[in-house]
């Protein structure tokens, strides 16, 4: 199908599978592998359009059921998408709406139809979003990258059930591409579906392929499904979609999924956890997380991160931030400046250390500091990574 | 040191002043009559560094009573003061215990010492300790400790008392404070028109950089409370600068100004911007350049806002207004996002500040009068009426959650 998108790929990590590449969207270049940070309703968590931008921000989230919900299609459509109504005039992507009826509404019920859900009017209607629904209402938005509508299941579910969701997104897939008007502005994504279940993953990647969409999304993922589960599916996803599209990985957010992710050929991600866990007071590091709401930083006179070049590191202690992130708004702002920085420079140094062809070495320091030793390495990380040839234990 | 110059005078009171104060081979300036930005926690509410630096503000107050919690604060304890703890280094700081933005009821003072509440209770401020505190902080000024009376009709003994006490803590901030900090006299003397008079008197007695008023709780309206506080300015001196808290309204801000007062607090932004509101006064008497008649400001959270795709003022400069449309705040306030509170407060504070500025330029062109006379003509009735609007709109906040409207696509 038509692509308004171009992507070339820069450099490849010669032991592992990543790689490094630009991509080219309506809204300005893309440099991969990259974090999105996710701005449910139009808005990034209190932070300006400028500091979004000023921080080397790309590419940023909305959702299409909450923009939905309010401004609502038929604002959006007048003042001509979600760009124009928030004032970025970088790029966009937004998801189909699916995930958030199935995850934030209790009674949804899906058909071959699309997803039924009670309506949050509060007065016991019923509203159905379809494959055709979820496009008119994401070309209305207008975003540079959109998500087709999936069937989607936890991935703790087993039996048919999975089976049946990876047929139908296959089919909803059909109905998204005939439905979507603006090929020459958006971009529209494939998802994969298929559960844990390897052989409906080889499947759905097979079906959606031939769609030939300008890119593929790997979904049904970070449910609380057993992360050494989760890595091999990734990794085989990745092995059988083909290489000169990009790749995005639903849902995955910490710095060591994706440190992993990036390894086995994952190409953007995006997750709300850098931004929600700032609203707790949670600055992220390269040596892991602190709290600052907690006492103990009253009188800590250094930055959150000595060598963080953020407005909030550059401005400001601990101490400060631990002042207002008790009770203002501010505190909230500044450490969601830091963490949203914190995943940007994380992807920039990912991105470097593909470049140079350092990688490995790069994923075994960054491993050391955050997690102090070898005997604090997550399991599934290290057989993931000795998949892709990097060993992180001796 | 500090030097406070009288640029233009008149009998009318008007004041076009300017103060400078020198340190470590840094000159600062606050042009009157002007504002304080408020902070809260030490910072202006909403607005991180960069954002403040789009709005022109001169000076902040930094209220101590939101760090005392704990004693020594653990900010006191910075080793390199409070412009670079907070940040502000370019500003002029102002330190005041109580919030120029609320008196909060306290229980009562002794001679040891004056209660203040804190976020986590009441706790007891002593005259050394404060100056201690403020001697770290280092800032270029700062209100010496006042026996503020909260009670509701105090006795005269204790109107006297309070002028006591706080002349006596005056007197020790005075010999106590590290050179380079200056003190500003606080006049208290509640509504009681001799203490007023002898507190001002007393006060002006001793070697005070300006002068503080406080006029929360003062009267009823606004013009009540202008008339109390003038009892105190008439016997101040003119030559030293005079800070007044509770008189908010740019109406009331204009009778202030030609009762004789310089210097204002700017809470009166961040309770707009509380209340979901931005200012949309004119500042300009000859062409109105705001659409919004009588009004001073307009409530964001209005339906009629949804689909206006206008700035809050089409001629403003401030960040919100150059870069976001009045439905683009409508609808942060209804999805409850902060970015509303950001571009709410950056209007309003710029706006209020503007508004300073304005009337600066007009005493240098001899016009003020005809412009607060046209300005009291437009807005003043308005702000007599509704005197407590503002705080029966504070409340406003949690309630619009039933009020948020549902404009479904689907």
């Amino acid at each position: 199908m038509k692509s308004a998108l171009v992507w070339k790929v820069i450099a490849r990590c010669s032991t592992t599978k990543a790689r490094v590449a630009l991509l080219t969207l309506p809204h300005g270049n893309v440099d991969t592998p990259v974090f999105m940070p996710v701005g449910t309703q139009g808005t990034l968590k209190g932070l300006t359009p400028k500091q979004l931008e000023e921080l080397g921000c790309q590419i940023m989230l909305n959702n299409t059921y909450h923009l939905g919900l309010r401004p609502g299609q038929e604002l959006l459509e007048e003042v001509g998408g979600s760009h124009k109504f928030q004032n970025w005039n970088r790029n966009l992507l937004t998801d189909s709406g699916g995930f958030q009826m199935v995850s934030l509404l209790k009674l949804a019920c899906i058909t071959e139809e699309g997803v039924n859900f009670q309506s949050p009017h509060e007065d016991g209607s019923t509203m159905l979003l379809t494959p055709e629904h979820s496009i008119s209402l994401q070309n209305s938005i207008g975003a540079d990258i959109i998500m087709q509508l999936d069937d989607v299941v936890s991935s703790l579910t087993k039996g048919p059930r999975v089976e049946e969701a990876t047929d139908r997104s296959i089919r909803w897939l059909d109905r998204c591409i005939a439905a979507h008007k603006k090929p020459d502005s958006q971009n529209l994504f494939a998802i994969i579906q298929g559960g844990l279940d390897p052989d409906l993953r080889r499947k759905c990647v097979e079906e959606m392929v031939k769609r030939d969409t300008p890119g593929y999304a790997i979904g049904g993922l970070s449910g609380g499904e057993e992360k050494d589960i989760f890595w091999r599916i990734v990794t085989l996803c990745t092995d059988l979609l083909p290489d000169h599209k990009p790749i995005y990985c639903m849902g995955v957010g910490y710095t060591e999924d994706l440190i992993v992710c990036s390894a086995l050929g994952i190409d953007m991600f995006d997750c709300v956890f850098p931004t929600r866990t700032a609203r707790f007071g949670n600055a992220l590091t390269s040596t892991g997380t602190l709290n600052l709401k907690t006492s103990k930083f009253s009188q800590d006179f250094r930055p959150i991160e000595e060598d963080c070049d953020c407005l909030t590191c550059k401005s400001f202690t601990r101490a400060y931030v631990h002042l207002q992130s008790t009770r203002e708004t501010v505190g909230c702002h500044l450490i969601t400046i830091h963490n949203v920085s914190y995943q940007l420079r994380l992807m920039r140094n990912i991105r470097n250390a593909i470049a140079e062809n350092r990688f490995p070495q790069f994923i075994q320091k960054s491993f050391k500091d955050l997690f102090g030793g070898p005997d604090r390495y997550p399991e599934w990380a290290v057989n993931a990574l000795k998949s892709v040839d990097v060993t992180l234990l001796p | 040191m500090a030097t406070f110059e009288l640029l233009k005078t008149t009998e009318h009171s008007i004041r076009l002043g300017r103060m400078t104060i020198l340190r470590n081979h840094e000159r600062k300036i606050l042009n009157t009559p002007n504002c304080l930005a408020c902070t809260a926690r030490g910072s202006v509410p909403h607005l991180t560094p960069d954002s403040l630096r789009e709005i022109p503000v001169e000076a902040l107050e930094i209220t101590l009573e939101q760090f005392l919690d704990v004693q020594p604060p653990p900010s006191s304890l910075f080793p390199n003061g409070a412009h670079k703890f907070f940040n502000l280094e370019e500003y002029l700081l102002f330190f005041d215990v109580r919030d120029p933005g609320e008196l909060k009821k306290i229980p009562f003072n002794t001679d040891k010492f004056a209660s203040v509440i804190t976020s986590q209770g009441i706790r007891k401020i002593t005259p050394d300790d404060y100056v201690k505190y403020v001697n770290s902080y280092n800032p270029e000024m700062f209100a010496s400790l006042s026996d503020t009376i909260t009670a509701e009709s105090p006795s005269p003994k204790r109107i006297k008392k309070s002028v006591n006490r706080t002349l006596t803590w005056l007197d020790h901030a005075l010999a106590n404070i590290k050179e380079g900090i200056h003190v500003f006299g606080a006049v208290v003397g509640h509504d009681n028109h001799e203490e007023r008079v002898r507190s001002a008197q007393e006060t002006a007695n001793r070697k005070v950089a300006g002068f503080v008023l406080n006029g929360h709780d003062l009267g009823n309206t606004s013009k009540e409370r202008l008339d109390i506080l003038k009892t105190s300015i008439n016997h101040l001196p003119k030559d030293k600068i005079r800070i007044a808290y509770g008189i908010e309204k740019p109406a009331d801000i204009l009778r202030g100004i030609l009762e004789g007062i310089d210097v204002f607090d700017a809470s009166y932004p961040s309770k707009m911007t509380s209340a979901g509101k931005a200012f949309v006064f004119s500042l300009n008497n000859d062409k109105w350049d705001t659409d919004t008649g009588c009004s001073q400001h307009i409530n964001l959270l209005e339906g009629q806002y949804r689909t206006d795709y206008q700035p809050f003022i089409q001629t403003c400069k401030c960040y919100a207004c150059r870069n976001h449309t009045r439905a683009y705040v409508h609808h942060l306030l209804n999805a409850r996002e902060m970015l509303a509170n950001v571009l709410l407060m950056s209007h309003n504070l710029y706006h209020y500040s503007q508004f300073f500025k304005k009337i600066r330029e007009s005493m240098e062109q001899d016009t003020f009068l005809q412009f607060a006379e046209q300005f009291l003509q437009r807005y003043g009735e308005e702000e007599y009426k509704n005197d407590h609007e503002v705080t029966l709109e504070n409340a406003e906040f949690s309630i619009n959650q039933n009020k948020t409207e549902h404009n479904s696509s689907f």
